[in-house]
């Protein structure tokens, strides 16, 4: 019997193997392939490395996602914080209104950014009469407007793995803590951080590494100033048609996430 | 107390935040002015024009097929997955689960691009069928999160006593495991279907030229031009999103947050 079951993991497997997997190593593949179509190559990496166009915007890709993911932690520790320890009743519609706009339509947020920052529109009329006057916002078609539309789409993560985190530690240690003697900052830092550190770096892995990989919010709100990596490797495949390049990049990108996972998972995420 | 105000007013600003811009939006979508900017006048004139827009009502069409087909797929390959992974154990078992899991730590623009090279490579047209590939693997670790806390969470001895009372495997699953999943199925297969609706990504690579949804409407609109039905249209979107998560909320409760944990409760 157990033997029969356990083949029904078969079609699942097979599909992540056939559609997720395997055409990793096609891109890998492209990734080496001579632009006249005979032979391999290094050809497309050697050309990412000598421009210092790429390496430029590659490490602007990685500053801004540090940034959002930086802003994210800030906002989002405290807001777990409180759900955690000192919401009662309304705990779980602050989740739940946490939650909603992670599951609404990516794009659809991005667009309402960009109907909320444009020069003239709400936000801009919202500081007039707050007297902040000042004509022509400027924010949107900048690095800012994506950064600000990142924190807006990823920091929901955070809230919660932190949040889960936080509601695992006991009440009774806090207590504890404080009836020794420690004091509240002391307690922070050597009880309530240490005991919610693996939700911090889950939420770290949530949001730096699909800011990595993003372009969709760059493209949209970030003028020629806001280009993500990304935004090299759509081109490549939508405008130019250098795949075999954009391969390379593409997979340059993958090999930064892994290195980025990797990195974070040594911060402490899997220990308890 | 003074406390307590503050952290009150912290979670406000923090919702502000989150909902402003969604909200305006939506605003906007009953607003005379097609520039997105104030005064606001009360009208429904781009719901109707929006009815009259083929263009976006085949797209809306496209996008619920499309969703729908992958939220089908997801539940049955999610619902085998984690009942043949009941009986795994081991190194197996773990690297499975992390490969199901995996395309929710890849970038969408390295599943897209790369499933359209492996189109290219096997020189075919893109086509509907790669498109479908894409919404499932992309899709799919939702349902199998959401089954596998639920299998989780199931009494094996209930299996037992089953098979001890005489019924064969088929009875225990058709009577007992199969009624006691249904609920994570049917929370699971409305995530799926959710995560394919909203979709972009995958199908700015992978959809064949003609055919269009909701998604990509939404962005060549932005690109080349507003359609002031794009607002309305961005509502419904909301909209249909809001029912399938008061579904799922329904049935998981604050267990959805589990999601965001890798299936951890």
């Amino acid at each position: 019997m157990n033997n029969y079951k356990k083949w029904l993991t078969a079609p699942g497997t097979l599909t992540l193997l056939v559609f997720a997997v395997a055409p990793l190593f096609i891109m890998l593949f492209y990734s080496f392939r001579n632009d006249s179509g005979v032979g391999f190559t290094l050809q497309n990496y050697v050309r990412f490395f000598e421009k210092s166009f790429y390496l430029k915007l590659t490490g602007r890709t990685v500053i801004s996602s540090l940034t959002v993911t930086v802003i994210s932690l800030l906002i989002s520790y405290p807001l777990a914080y409180i759900m955690a320890k000192k919401l009662k009743g309304i705990r779980n519609i602050v989740l739940m209104l946490i939650i909603i706009p992670f599951f609404t339509n990516q794009l659809v947020r991005v667009y309402s950014w960009l109907i909320f920052l444009q020069d003239g529109g709400v936000l801009e009329e919202m500081l007039n009469v707050l007297g902040m006057a000042q004509d022509g916002l400027g924010i949107l078609y900048t690095r800012t407007a994506v950064v600000i539309s990142l924190v807006h789409i990823f920091f929901p993560y955070m809230v919660i793995t932190i949040y889960i985190a936080l509601e695992r530690i006991d009440n009774a240690l806090l207590e504890a803590s404080k009836s020794l003697g420690a004091s509240a900052v002391t307690t922070f830092f050597r009880v309530t951080l240490p005991m919610s550190w693996s939700g911090v770096v889950s939420g770290i892995l949530l949001v730096f590494v699909p800011c990595l990989g993003c372009f969709v919010e760059p493209r949209i709100l970030g003028g020629v100033d806001g280009m993500f990596i990304g935004n090299v490797i759509e081109d490549q495949f939508f405008e130019i048609y250098g795949w075999n390049f954009g391969a390379a990049i593409a997979f340059l990108l993958f090999a930064m996430v892994l290195v980025a996972m990797a990195l974070i998972h040594r911060m402490g995420g899997e220990k308890q | 107390m003074k406390n307590g105000a503050l952290s009150k007013l912290y979670i406000l600003g923090i919702l502000l935040f989150l909902y402003t811009p969604i909200f305006v939006l939506m605003l906007m979508s009953f607003n005379e002015s097609r520039y997105n900017t104030l005064p606001f006048v009360f009208s429904l004139k781009w719901y109707e024009a929006l009815k009259d827009n083929t263009t976006l009502m085949t797209a809306m069409n496209n996008s619920l097929y499309i969703a729908f087909v992958t939220g089908i797929c997801c539940v049955i390959l999610g619902t085998l997955f984690v009942l043949g992974s009941q009986v795994i154990s081991g190194k197996w078992k773990g690297l499975f689960s992390s490969m199901m899991v995996m395309p929710l730590s890849i970038p969408w623009l390295i599943m897209g691009l790369s499933l359209l090279l492996m189109i290219r490579a096997f020189q075919m047209d893109k086509n509907m069928f790669f498109v479908f590939a894409g919404h499932i693997i992309i899709s799919l670790p939702y349902s199998v999160l959401v089954l596998q806390a639920r299998i989780q969470a199931l009494d094996s001895a209930l299996d037992e006593a089953s098979a001890s009372l005489g019924a064969n495997a088929l009875t225990t699953f058709r009577r007992i495991t199969l009624p006691m999943l249904a609920p994570a199925m049917v929370a699971g297969g409305f995530l799926s279907f959710m995560m394919s609706f909203d979709n972009f990504v995958i199908s700015y690579f992978l959809i064949p030229a003609g055919i269009t949804t909701l998604p990509i409407e939404i962005q060549s609109s932005i690109k080349f031009g507003f359609t002031p039905e794009i607002n309305a249209v961005s509502t419904l979107i909301i909209g249909i999103s809001l029912v399938c998560l008061a579904v799922v909320g329904a049935i998981m409760g604050s267990s959805l947050k589990s999601i965001f944990n890798g299936g951890k409760a």
